[in-house]
């Protein structure tokens, strides 16, 4: 079995010695590995990373992400995409290549205040986010609450193969969609189990750094429903 | 300038009760404003300094953007009934400095280029001042830029020395800064040993200096532990196990 | 992000707003007359003659006053000086910028001074050394910290509070020249105005309005009122309009809300 050192840390703070590869969040200066964020140090084998705490959603290629239609130029939508960069979203990737920005009315599909789904289709250093919605599920959200978190927080949300959001779900007979930059989307048929899920989704940003905390929000929505939650895995 | 007054008492203590080398009552809080993006509220003595930064986001106006890493920017600014006679708001050329060699002690310790165009915004608000502001404003800059998690090499902890009465002390105060003879604000990247930010006022002899800035450094690495325990306070609370796997 | 962006509130999100206000309910739970949970601590800029952080629910102010002697205004001889500005600072929102104040913070500041001078909270005429060149000069200064609606209210509290528990010096002559005696004094109070900002989206006439609101809203309206239920100031904001239906309904609430949170600051600030 691998072992993991891991290790809370701040900016600055020593988290190996230089003979291991520094792999996210963690910088080598002289022969020493050094954290660059706030968060969980894990040292393996395969090298240093922190698990960070905080900090903007930086957009990835192939992420899902929760949008805001905000504006629209004649040729493309301008997306709040909760990032440091705006997301667009071409008129050609819904219209398709004979799109004719006179004869399509891109109001018709999207407008400013339109909550989307979409994921980044590229992204680099030298601009911005291109989004598209061309893909199963993808669109615009017809209803339901929006609940904004750290997007450092999301992997705890989904948890290990889905456990987490798998857990919640179930037992608040609500559907989530995560969004990897920190917005996420419930709906469900009855207003009590949204705001249980709403609940929940909040305990975990609040506690992601914790240990057993899958048990715990388990623990919790059970009280809370009083039903059992069947085993996820 | 500066005139020499009994500011150290026979038995080597201040006007303020301290010893020579000794730090004013600190207290450092990480993330006390919503809308930030990362915060901090921060005391050194009677001093209270609140600091918001805002960023990595979007450059405006565009032209301003650079293509290869992060405009960072930074405000120092002081509140009208902040000190003893009251300031007009608009920024005076004391804090337009203040703001540049601040702005220079943090750059250091940011990779900027890991966020290429995109701005930092770095606003610090002085509610109270009474000597040392802006290092305690640096001091907590540094927290407010971990709390928004932007990647650092190192905290950048800032203490100022001086000489009163022909002594080096740490950490003077309004008082001290008003009748003393020499005054060193130091910025210092603890795991780095470097310095970041150095200015004097005032006269120092050779052996003055090397001695002033070493007292600066060993503040600094003191004023370091007290930043570190804020964030963690914040991030982990009493914690000890860590999770965050399963 | 653009700065277009959170100034748009998503459909979905005013759908629900919708939805609740049919019920008299607001998206946090409240009551269209309810105000956030406010919380009021003075003196905490001990070098500031007088000083209040106001906290409205996520909307936080500071505000500090000092005072010191200076020369009246040529036509108003007789009277002390009190000159009230806030500044929202970049600190308190992804949309405050840097620089000299907009029309919205200018405002601001002007709609807060209006109110505690014409109601004439503070007796300047009791604040003047040698009338025509000496009088005390009291400023009260605002910086706010975090923007989630309402500043006009938040504001308005601060400086009340500040003043209420604010130390003055109390000054004099001696040989043509203003002495410090050393001994402390109030600032002669002669009432407390409350300022109570309402904001309307569509039918419904919501009191203290979160950012979110704000945004929505067609129009809104700050009124001061006395502590002899009188109106003293008035500012309509906003590109939309009140009916004078509703304008009659916004009179008697600011009264009534007005009498309830002069209560509460009366018994924070010790001015029983």
């Amino acid at each position: 079995m691998q072992e993991i050192k891991r290790k809370y840390v701040v900016p600055g703070d020593l988290i190996a010695d230089g003979n291991v590869r520094p792999v996210s969040n963690a910088v080598r200066i002289g022969d020493k590995i050094f954290a660059t964020r706030i968060g969980i140090a894990e040292v393996s084998r395969e090298g240093a990373r922190v698990i960070p705490l905080s900090g903007v959603y930086i957009p990835k290629v192939g992420d899902l992400v929760i949008g805001k239609i905000i504006d629209h130029s004649a040729m493309a939508w301008e997306v709040n995409i909760n990032s440091c960069f705006p997301g667009h979203l071409p008129a050609q990737d819904v219209f398709g290549r004979e799109f004719s920005s006179a004869r399509d009315d891109m109001t018709a599909k999207f407008r400013v205040g339109d909550m989307i789904a979409c994921k980044i289709a590229a992204f680099d250093r030298s601009r911005d986010p291109l989004l598209t919605v061309a893909d199963k599920d993808l669109g615009k959200i017809p209803k339901g609450e929006i609940v904004r978190i750290s997007p450092t927080r999301v992997p705890r949300l989904i948890g290990k193969r889905g456990s987490m959001i798998q857990t919640i779900e179930q037992s608040t007979k609500c559907g989530i969609i995560i969004g990897q930059n920190g917005i996420t989307v419930v709906s469900g048929p009855t207003a009590d189990g949204i705001l249980l899920a709403v609940k929940a989704i909040k305990m975990v940003e609040e506690e992601a750094h914790t240990a057993n905390l899958t048990q715990r929000v388990k623990d919790m929505l059970q009280s809370e429903t009083g039903e059992k939650i069947g085993q996820i895995d | 300038m500066k005139r020499l007054g009994k500011l150290i008492n026979e038995q080597g203590i201040r006007t303020d009760g301290r010893k020579i080398d000794e730090l004013r009552p600190i207290k450092i809080e990480a993330g006390v404003l919503k809308n930030a993006d990362g915060s901090a509220y921060i005391e050194f003595g009677k001093n209270k300094i609140i600091v918001a930064v805002y960023g990595p986001k979007e450059v405006h106006p565009k032209h301003m953007a650079l293509p290869d890493r992060s405009v960072l920017r930074c405000r120092y600014h002081m509140s009208p009934f902040s000190v003893q006679e009251r300031k007009n708001p608009a920024p005076s050329r004391r804090e337009i400095e203040i703001s540049k060699v601040t702005r220079e002690a943090l750059e250091p310790a940011l990779m900027l280029d890991d966020y290429p165009r995109t701005a930092i915004d770095v606003y610090i608000e002085v509610l109270q001042a009474d000597g040392g502001s802006r290092c305690t404003g640096i001091a907590g800059a540094s927290v407010a830029l971990a709390d928004a998690g932007i990647n650092m090499r190192d905290l950048v902890a800032a203490c100022a020395a001086g000489k009163v009465d022909d002594t080096i002390v740490l950490d003077i105060n309004d008082e001290e800064d008003k009748e003393g003879q020499a005054d060193m604000p130091i910025a210092y990247l603890p795991n780095l040993n470097q310095v970041s930010l150095m200015q004097v006022d005032g006269i120092l002899s050779r052996e003055e200096y090397g001695k002033c800035l070493d007292t600066a450094i060993e503040g600094c690495k003191k004023v370091y532990q007290l930043q570190k325990e804020a964030l963690m306070k914040k991030y982990f609370g009493d914690e000890v196990d860590v999770g965050g796997s399963e | 992000m653009s700065r277009k962006s959170n100034v748009i509130v998503e459909h979905l999100r005013r759908a629900q707003m919708n939805e609740l206000l049919a019920a008299g309910k607001r998206l946090d739970g409240r009551g269209v007359t309810e105000s956030r949970q406010m919380k009021i601590e003075t003196d905490v800029i001990k070098k500031a003659n007088g000083s209040a952080l106001v906290t409205l629910g996520n909307t936080q102010v500071i505000a500090g006053v000092k005072v010191q002697p200076d020369k009246p205004f040529p036509e108003l001889p007789d009277k002390g000086l009190l000159i009230c500005s806030a500044e929202v600072l970049p600190l308190a929102s992804a949309y405050a910028e840097p620089g000299p104040p907009d029309e919205d913070a200018i405002e601001l500041a002007r709609v807060v001074d209006r109110g505690i001078r014409e109601s004439e909270m503070i007796d300047l005429k009791k604040l003047v050394l040698v009338p025509g060149e000496k009088v005390y000069a009291v400023f009260a200064d605002v910086s706010v910290l975090n923007v989630d609606g309402n500043l006009f209210d938040a504001t308005s509290y601060a400086v009340v509070s500040a003043l209420l528990t604010a130390k003055l010096p109390k000054l004099e002559m001696k040989d043509g020249k203003v002495v410090d005696t050393g001994e402390i004094m109030k600032a002669p109070i002669h009432t407390i105005p409350i300022s109570v900002t309402m904001a309307r989206i569509g039918d419904m006439i919501l009191a203290d309005p979160t950012s979110e609101e704000e945004a929505c809203m067609d129009a809104r309206v700050t009124m001061t009122t006395d502590a002899e239920r009188r109106v003293c100031a008035v500012q309509k904001g906003g590109t939309g309009t009140f009916s004078v239906e509703q304008i009659n309904y916004v009179v008697e609430t600011a009264i009534s809300k007005g009498e309830e949170i002069r209560a509460k600051i009366k018994s924070v600030t010790g001015s029983g």
